[in-house]
C-alpha cells in the first residue's frame, strides 16, 4: 500500500491484451556428441552411478516392503516407503547443478532426491571439508559406525557410506540415522549438503523453501533454493501462495529503496516433477485444468515465472534446464518455475495396486527407463563399455546390501533406548535457548538510529503506567498501551538482531491493523519489514524456512481466525521441525495473532486450545502492557515458536498493575509463569486473557457485596504452565474458576480444571469450574453479553457450582440439569 | 544427630495439646534454655524449653493446631541433617510442616505428609455428600461432619459448614476422633478447648442424638472475636448445666459476729501462732467441709441414673484469673485445719493466675464454693458445675438492723445463694443443709475443735 504507487483511473481502465510469453515444452535437444564437450568421462559415469544407487535403494526398500527380504537379508520395515522408482534422472539432473550453497528442499516422496543431493555434494566438497562435516555431525555417531563397520578405500568413498547409512538409518527410525530416526522415511534431511528437510505434507515444502529463499534475499546470502513437489502439490493452496508471494512486484520494485538496497527477485525455483499422478488422481485429464504444470507460471508475474517443461527421463536435459535456471536466479531475475516430465513406475506406496492405471501404461514406461536408456546411449557413444557398467552395477548392490544389514543391526543401530532416556524426546520438543542475535558478525539494517524513530520519540513522553499520583487515571493520549509494550522489544530486536524480520497483512504503513507497527516504517528498511499477501499458508509457512535457515522472524495473522488458513503451517511445520530434526533446527517465530470482538462469528475467536494442544508450540496471552513487553522480550530472545495472542479489546489498556509502571529499560518475564493480579483467600480465580478485567470486576463485588475476598491469577501464559503458584492458591481457598473468552468446551480453561482437579483434589472444597464463552458463533457485539464471559457470571458460577450466596439470584444458568442438556445438544 | 522434640504429656488426662505460639522459626538458632513454643491444655499453658542447643531444623504444626501429646513437634540439630525419620505419621491431623531444605543429607526431606489424607470413616449420614476440603477439615479438627448443616450446592457439606461446627465446638480430640466422626451425637466436650474426649464419647454412649446447632448467620459491622479456649469450656460447661440440669437458688444470710471476732483475734495475735490470713471464704471452706458430711445429697455428683456420694469433701474453689473462670479443687478439705485449707487455697489460686496448674489438680471436686462478695454482689444464681449437685455463691457483707430488746441495732450479715440440682436435692433438703450451714457459721468457732 505504499504512496509512491499512484493508482490512477486512466492507467486503471486502458485498454488493451494481456500477452503471454511461449512456454518452452521439451525443447531440448542437443547430441551426445554435443554434450561430450560439457561432460567428461568420469562425470557421465556418476550420473549414471547416482542414478542406479537410487535405485538400488528404492528397490530394495520395496522388497523389505513387500517380501520382506531384500538380496537374501531378510528385514521387516512397518514405517512407510513412498519411492520415486522411475524419477532417478529428474533428481539426479537437478542435484548435478546444486553446490552446498544452495538449498534444496523435498518432497515427501523424497529418496530420490536426497540421495542424488548427497552424492552429488560428496564429489563436489574436498576431502577434508567431507570429513569434516561428518565427524561433527551428531558427534560422529554415523561416522563412527561406517568407519569401524564398513571398509572404504578413500574419503569420498566413506562418505558415500556414510550418507547412505545415514538415510537408510532414518529411514527405518535408528538413532543413528540422521535426525535420530525421528524424521523417517518422509522427513530424512542433511543440513550440511544443503539439503534441508522433505516433507510429508503434499506440497509442505513450498511456502517452508520460499521462507529459505526470503532468508537468502533479506540476508545477502549466496546461492538459491530448490523447493521440489510433484504436480499434485500443485493442487494446494500453500503452493499456490508461495508462488505468489515469490512473484510479488514490491522485491524488485521497492526493497531496493532506490538503490540502497538490492532490487534481486526471489532466489528460487520451484521444481514440479510431473509424474502424472497425485497419489491416484490424474493431474493432466482428471484432477487439474493446467494441461502441463508449467502453464501456471503465467499466472504469477509478466515473466511466467521463466517456466519451462523438460523431458526428466534425460539427465543431460535436466542439467541443462536447471542450469539455465539456477543463472537467472543468482542474476537476480527469479523466481522460476521449472515442470520435469517423469513418472513414477512404482506405486503411491507399496499398498497401490494401480486400479487408476493400466498394466501397458506401466509396461511402457518401464520400458523407458531413464537409467537403461543413459547407460545404452553411453555404450553406443562410446562413453564407457558394457563390462564398466556392470562393474558399476555390482558394486553399487554389495554397497546397499552391505548398509542394510548394518541398518538393521540392533546393536549397531539401534532405536532411542526409551527406558534408559525417557526424556530423549521430551528434551527435543522445545530448544529453550537464549540468543541474543541470530547473527552476531554484522551490523542491523536500519534507516535511522533508534532514537530518531518516530515512535520511539512518542512513547518516551508517554505515562507508564495507568493512574497518576492522585490516582486519577490517565488520559489515553499520553497513556503508555499494550501497543507500546509490544512494540519495545520488538524495535529494540530490530535494531540488535540483523535477521529479524517482520511481515504479514498490513503491517508497513497501516502500521498492523490494530497499531502495533505505527510510525515504524520510517526506521525499518522494506526488506525486513513488508506487506505480505493475503495468504496466511505461506506467511507462516516461508516463517517456518526463514527461521529453520538461522533467521529471526516475527509474522502476524491479524486475527486469531485467520489460523484456520495457515493450519499445516503452524500446526506440522512449525511445532515440529525442531523436534523432528532431533533438535538441530531452531526455530525461533513469533506468531502474533489478534482476539478479535465485536465483528462477529468469522473474528472473534480465542483458538488458544488449538494451538496449545499441538506439541512444539509455546503459547502465550498477555493482558498488560508490562506483561506484553515481558513476554515479547523472552518470545524473542528465544530459539522456540511462540504464538503470542493479543486481544483487541484492551490495546489501550495502561498498566494497573505495577505500581511502577512498566520498566523502561529491557526485562524479560519468564514464558510459563503466571502472575497473581489480586490476592485473596476465599476463592481463586484463574484467567486467560483479556478476561482478567472481568474477573477482576466480579472479585470487587465479590468483596463488596458478600465479603469474599477472590484471588485472580492471570494465567499469562498457556504452554507451558507452572501450576505451583495455581496449586498453592488451591489449597488456600479450597475453590476456583477457570475463565477465558475460548468457547468453553475443549478449551484451556478445561484443561486446566482437569489438570487442576487432579492436583488439588483433596484441597478442593467444589469442583473446579469453567466459565467460559457459549458453545455458539460468537454474535453481533451487541448481543455479546450473551456469549462473552461477564462479571455476574462469576458469581452466578460461585452462587450455583461452588458456594450459594445468601440472597442472590443468578442470571446465567450454571446448573447441572443445563449441562447436561447443553452437551446433549452440542451447544 | 538431631534432637527431637515432643509435645509433653501433661498430666495423665490429656490426649493433645494445642500450640499457642512458636518462638522460633526453622533456621533460627536454639540455645538450652530457650522457649521454643508456648502451649495450653485446655485450662493450662505452658513453656517449652529447648534442652538442647542447635538450629531449627523442621516444624511439623504451626500455631492453633491440636497436637497428640507425644507426638513429634520440631527438630533441631545441626543445618543440614536429615530429619526425614521425625516427621509425623500421615495419619496424624494437621501437620503443617515447614521444613529447612537438607542440601548435604542425600535422603528426601520429609514428604509433605499433610497432604495425605487420613482413611475417611464410613459417612454416617446416608446423605452426607462432602467435599473432599471439608471432609480433610473435618478428619483434621476431629469434627462429626454428618452433624453439618450442608449449605453447599446440591446439599453437598462445604468448607464453611464444617467451619461453622468447629465455632460451635463441636470438635473431638484425635484420640476421639473416629469413634466421634459418624457418630451422629451431638456430645459436650470435657476435653482440650472443649474438645470431646474418648472419655466424653463413653459417657455419651448412650446418649440420644441431637441435631447441631445450626450455624449462626454472620453480619457485618462487629467485630468476631474468637472464642479461647477456656471461654468455650466455660461456655459449653454453663450451657450444659443451665439447660441439662434443674437448678433452683435459696437465699440465706447470717451473723457475722463469731467470725468477725475470730478473725479480730487472728490479726492481732495470729503471727505469734503461726496462723496468718484468714479469709473469710477460708473460713466459709472450712465450715462447709464439716458441714457437707452430714449431707451426703449435696456433697455428690449427680451422673446417670445414680448419685455419687463422696466420702470425703473435695471443694470445688472459683477463682477470677485474666483468662476466665477456673475452678481448682481443694481435695479432701474435711481432714484439713482451716490453717491447712487457707494456705492450700492461696496456693490453687496463685497457680491458677500464673496459668500453670496442673490439669489434673482442675476436676474430681464434689462441691464448689464461688465468691463475688468482693465486688459487692448482694445475691445471685450460681450456676451448678455439672456433675456437682450443688454450689454455694458467698455475696457480700451488709450492715443489716434487728430489733434486739426492743431496740434496732446494727450487725454484720452475709448473704449466702445456694444452687442446688432438683432432680437430687428437692426444696427441703437443700433448704436444711443451707440452714445449717448459716448455723455453723454463726457459731463457727466451736466448729474449730472438729
Amino acid at each position: 500500500m505504499p504512496k509512491s504507487q499512484y493508482i490512477s483511473t486512466e492507467k486503471a481502465f486502458e485498454k488493451g491484451f494481456i500477452h503471454f510469453n511461449d512456454i518452452p515444452v521439451c525443447q531440448y535437444n542437443k547430441t551426445l556428441a554435443e554434450e561430450k564437450k560439457l561432460y567428461k568421462k568420469a562425470d557421465f559415469l556418476r550420473i549414471y552411478h547416482d542414478m542406479r544407487t537410487i535405485r538400488e535403494f528404492e528397490t530394495m526398500l520395496n522388497e523389505v516392503k513387500t517380501k520382506s527380504v531384500y538380496n537374501g537379508v531378510e528385514y521387516h520395515n512397518p514405517g512407510p516407503a513412498h519411492l520415486s522408482i522411475g524419477q532417478e534422472a529428474s533428481a539426479v539432473g537437478e542435484a548435478y547443478c546444486l553446490d552446498i550453497n544452495d538449498y534444496s528442499f523435498g518432497s515427501h516422496r523424497s529418496h530420490g532426491e536426497i540421495i542424488a543431493r548427497g552424492l552429488s555434494s560428496i564429489e563436489k566438497l574436498s576431502d577434508k571439508e567431507l570429513y569434516d562435516i561428518m565427524k561433527d555431525f551428531l558427534g560422529g555417531a554415523i561416522l563412527n559406525v561406517v568407519e569401524k563397520h564398513m571398509k572404504s578405500d578413500n574419503v569420498k568413498e566413506l562418505a558415500k557410506n556414510f550418507f547412505l547409512y545415514g538415510a537408510l538409518a532414518e529411514v527405518f527410525a535408528r538413532t543413528t540415522g540422521f535426525n535420530k530416526g525421528l524424521g523417517g522415511s518422509m522427513h530424512a534431511f542433511f543440513i550440511p549438503f544443503g539439503l534441508m528437510p522433505n516433507n510429508a505434507i503434499v506440497g509442505g515444502s513450498g511456502p517452508i523453501a520460499l521462507g529459505a529463499a526470503l532468508y537468502k534475499r533479506v540476508n545477502h546470502k549466496p546461492g538459491i533454493v530448490i523447493a521440489n513437489s510433484g504436480d499434485g502439490a500443485c493442487g494446494r493452496g500453500p503452493v499456490l501462495e508461495s508462488f505468489n508471494f515469490a512473484s510479488m512486484d514490491q522485491i524488485t520494485k521497492l526493497w531496493g529503496m532506490d538503490g540502497k538496497y538490492s532490487d534481486a527477485g526471489m532466489p528460487i525455483l520451484f521444481n514440479i516433477f510431473d509424474n502424472f499422478y497425485g497419489m491416484g488422481g490424474q493431474t493432466r485429464g482428471e484432477t487439474m485444468g493446467f494441461d502441463m504444470p508449467a502453464r501456471l507460471g503465467a499466472g504469477f508475474n509478466p515473466d511466467g515465472m521463466h517456466a519451462e517443461r523438460v523431458n526428466g527421463y534425460d539427465p543431460l536435459a535436466v542439467i541443462d534446464a536447471v542450469s539455465r535456471k539456477k543463472e537467472l536466479l543468482l542474476a537476480g531475475k527469479g523466481p522460476a518455475l521449472l515442470d520435469v516430465v517423469t513418472y513414477r513406475i512404482s506405486g503411491h506406496s507399496p499398498s497401490d495396486s494401480s486400479t487408476y492405471r493400466t498394466p501397458e501404461e506401466i509396461e511402457e514406461w518401464k520400458k523407458a527407463n531413464p537409467i537403461e536408456a543413459f547407460k545404452k546411449k553411453l555404450i553406443a557413444g562410446k562413453v564407457a563399455s558394457a563390462a564398466e557398467f556392470d562393474a558399476l552395477d555390482e558394486m553399487i548392490v554389495n554397497r546397499m546390501t552391505e548398509i542394510m544389514k548394518l541398518s538393521i543391526n540392533d546393536e549397531i543401530s539401534p532405536r532411542m533406548d526409551m527406558e534408559k532416556h525417557p526424556d530423549a524426546i521430551e528434551s527435543i520438543m522445545f530448544s529453550n535457548q537464549k540468543i541474543h542475535s541470530m547473527d552476531t558478525t554484522r551490523e542491523a539494517e536500519m534507516l535511522m538510529p533508534k532514537e530518531e524513530c518516530p515512535r520511539v520519540k512518542e512513547i518516551a513522553n508517554k505515562v507508564r503506567k495507568a493512574f497518576d499520583e492522585n490516582g486519577k487515571p490517565v488520559s489515553k493520549m499520553k497513556l503508555y498501551n499494550i501497543r507500546d509494550g509490544l512494540f519495545e522489544p520488538i524495535i529494540d530486536k530490530f535494531y540488535d538482531d540483523p535477521t529479524l524480520i517482520a511481515y504479514g497483512e498490513d503491517n508497513r504503513d497501516w502500521g498492523g491493523a490494530f497499531g502495533v507497527y505505527k510510525k515504524m516504517t520510517e526506521a525499518i528498511p522494506y526488506h525486513r519489514f513488508f506487506n505480505a499477501p493475503i495468504s496466511e499458508s505461506a506467511i507462516v509457512g516461508s516463517a517456518v524456512g526463514y527461521a529453520m535457515c538461522g533467521g529471526r522472524v516475527i509474522v502476524e495473522l491479524m486475527y486469531a481466525d485467520f489460523m484456520g488458513c495457515a493450519g499445516d503451517e503452524i500446526f506440522n511445520q512449525m511445532a515440529k521441525w525442531q523436534s523432528m530434526s532431533a533438535g538441530i533446527l531452531k526455530m525461533p517465530i513469533v506468531l502474533r495473532v489478534s482476539v478479535g470482538s465485536k465483528y462477529g462469528a468469522q473474528h472473534s475467536q480465542d483458538w488458544t486450545a488449538l494451538t496449545a494442544h499441538i506439541p512444539g508450540l509455546k503459547v502465550v496471552f498477555p493482558v498488560t502492557p508490562a506483561d506484553a513487553k515481558g513476554l515479547m522480550t523472552s518470545a524473542l530472545e528465544g530459539t522456540d515458536p511462540v504464538v503470542f495472542f493479543e486481544s483487541q479489546r484492551i490495546y489501550d489498556k495502561g498498566e494497573e498493575f505495577r505500581p511502577d509502571g512498566v520498566p523502561a529499560g529491557t526485562f524479560e518475564i519468564a514464558i510459563g509463569e503466571p502472575d497473581i493480579k489480586r490476592e485473596g483467600k476465599d476463592v481463586t480465580i484463574l484467567t486467560i486473557g483479556a478476561t482478567l478485567y472481568r474477573a477482576l470486576e466480579a472479585a470487587k463485588i465479590l468483596q463488596e457485596k458478600y465479603n469474599i475476598s477472590a484471588e485472580v491469577i492471570d494465567a499469562r501464559s498457556i504452554v507451558p504452565f507452572n501450576y505451583e503458584k495455581v496449586i498453592e492458591s488451591v489449597k488456600k481457598t479450597g475453590k476456583i474458576i477457570i475463565a477465558g473468552d475460548a468457547c468453553e468446551r475443549n478449551s484451556v480453561m478445561k484443561d486446566m480444571a482437569a489438570t487442576i482437579t487432579s492436583l488439588c483434589f483433596d484441597y478442593l472444597d467444589a469442583p473446579p469450574v469453567v466459565v467460559g464463552s457459549r458453545n455458539w458463533i460468537t454474535p453481533c457485539f451487541e448481543m455479546e453479553k450473551y456469549f462473552f464471559p461477564q462479571p455476574e457470571w462469576f458469581l452466578d458460577a460461585i452462587h450455583t457450582k461452588i458456594m450459594p450466596l445468601p440472597g442472590y439470584t443468578p442470571t446465567a444458568n450454571f446448573t447441572e440439569t443445563e449441562q447436561i442438556r447443553r452437551c446433549k445438544l452440542g451447544v | 544427630m538431631a534432637e527431637v522434640v515432643i509435645m509433653p504429656r501433661q498430666g495423665q488426662s490429656v490426649e493433645s495439646c494445642i500450640i499457642s505460639k512458636w518462638n522460633k522459626k526453622v533456621g533460627d538458632p536454639v540455645a538450652v534454655g530457650d522457649v521454643l513454643f508456648s502451649y495450653e491444655t485446655d485450662k493450662s499453658a505452658f513453656d517449652e524449653e529447648s534442652k538442647v542447643a542447635g538450629t531449627m531444623l523442621a516444624i511439623f504444626f504451626g500455631e492453633g493446631d491440636d497436637v497428640p501429646c507425644l507426638t513429634n513437634v520440631c527438630v533441631i540439630g545441626k543445618p543440614g541433617e536429615d530429619f526425614a525419620q521425625f516427621a509425623p505419621k500421615a495419619d496424624e491431623p494437621a501437620v503443617k510442616a515447614e521444613e529447612v531444605a537438607a542440601p548435604a543429607a542425600p535422603a528426601a526431606p520429609a514428604a509433605p505428609v499433610a497432604e495425605t489424607a487420613a482413611p475417611a470413616a464410613a459417612p454416617a449420614g446416608k446423605d452426607a455428600f462432602i467435599s473432599p476440603r471439608a471432609r480433610n477439615l473435618a478428619m483434621a479438627q476431629g469434627v462429626d461432619y454428618t452433624q453439618a448443616t450442608a449449605t453447599g450446592p446440591n446439599g453437598r457439606i462445604i468448607e464453611r459448614d464444617v467451619q461453622a461446627l468447629i465455632a460451635a465446638g463441636a470438635q473431638a480430640t484425635f484420640a476421639a476422633r473416629d469413634a466421634y466422626i459418624g457418630s451422629g451425637k451431638n456430645i459436650q466436650g470435657t476435653g482440650l478447648g472443649g474438645r470431646i474426649t474418648t472419655a466424653d464419647l463413653a459417657a455419651a454412649a448412650a446418649a440420644p442424638a441431637a441435631a447441631a446447632a445450626a450455624p449462626a448467620a454472620e453480619e457485618a459491622e462487629y467485630v468476631d472475636v474468637p472464642m479461647s479456649n477456656i471461654r468455650k469450656v466455660i461456655a459449653k460447661s454453663m450451657t450444659a448445666s443451665l439447660t441439662g440440669i434443674p437448678q433452683l437458688t435459696y437465699n440465706m444470710a447470717y451473723d457475722m459476729a463469731n467470725i468477725n471476732a475470730y478473725r479480730a483475734l487472728v490479726k492481732a495475735n495470729g503471727e505469734a501462732f503461726g496462723v496468718k490470713g484468714i479469709t473469710i471464704n477460708d473460713i466459709i471452706i472450712f465450715v462447709a467441709s464439716r458441714v457437707l458430711l452430714n449431707h451426703p445429697d449435696v456433697n455428690a455428683n449427680c451422673l446417670d441414673n445414680k448419685i455419687r456420694r463422696f466420702n470425703h469433701v473435695h471443694i470445688g474453689i472459683a477463682v477470677d484469673t485474666e483468662r476466665g473462670l477456673m475452678v481448682p479443687t481443694l481435695r479432701n478439705a474435711d481432714l484439713k485445719s482451716l490453717a491447712q485449707i487457707s494456705k492450700e487455697a492461696k496456693e490453687l489460686a496463685t497457680a491458677c493466675q500464673k496459668g500453670d496448674i496442673s490439669p489434673d489438680k482442675l476436676s474430681g471436686a464434689s462441691f464448689t464454693i464461688s465468691n463475688i462478695g468482693s465486688l459487692g454482689v448482694q445475691s445471685f444464681t450460681p450456676v451448678i458445675n455439672p456433675p456437682q449437685t450443688a454450689i454455694l455463691g458467698v455475696n457480700t457483707i451488709e450492715t443489716r438492723f434487728r430489733v434486739v430488746d426492743g431496740e434496732i441495732k446494727p450487725y454484720s450479715a452475709m448473704n449466702l445463694s445456694l444452687t442446688t440440682d432438683h432432680r437430687v436435692l428437692d426444696g427441703a433438703p437443700s433448704s436444711r443443709f443451707l440452714k445449717e450451714l448459716v448455723n455453723a457459721l454463726e457459731n463457727f468457732s466451736i466448729l474449730l475443735a472438729k
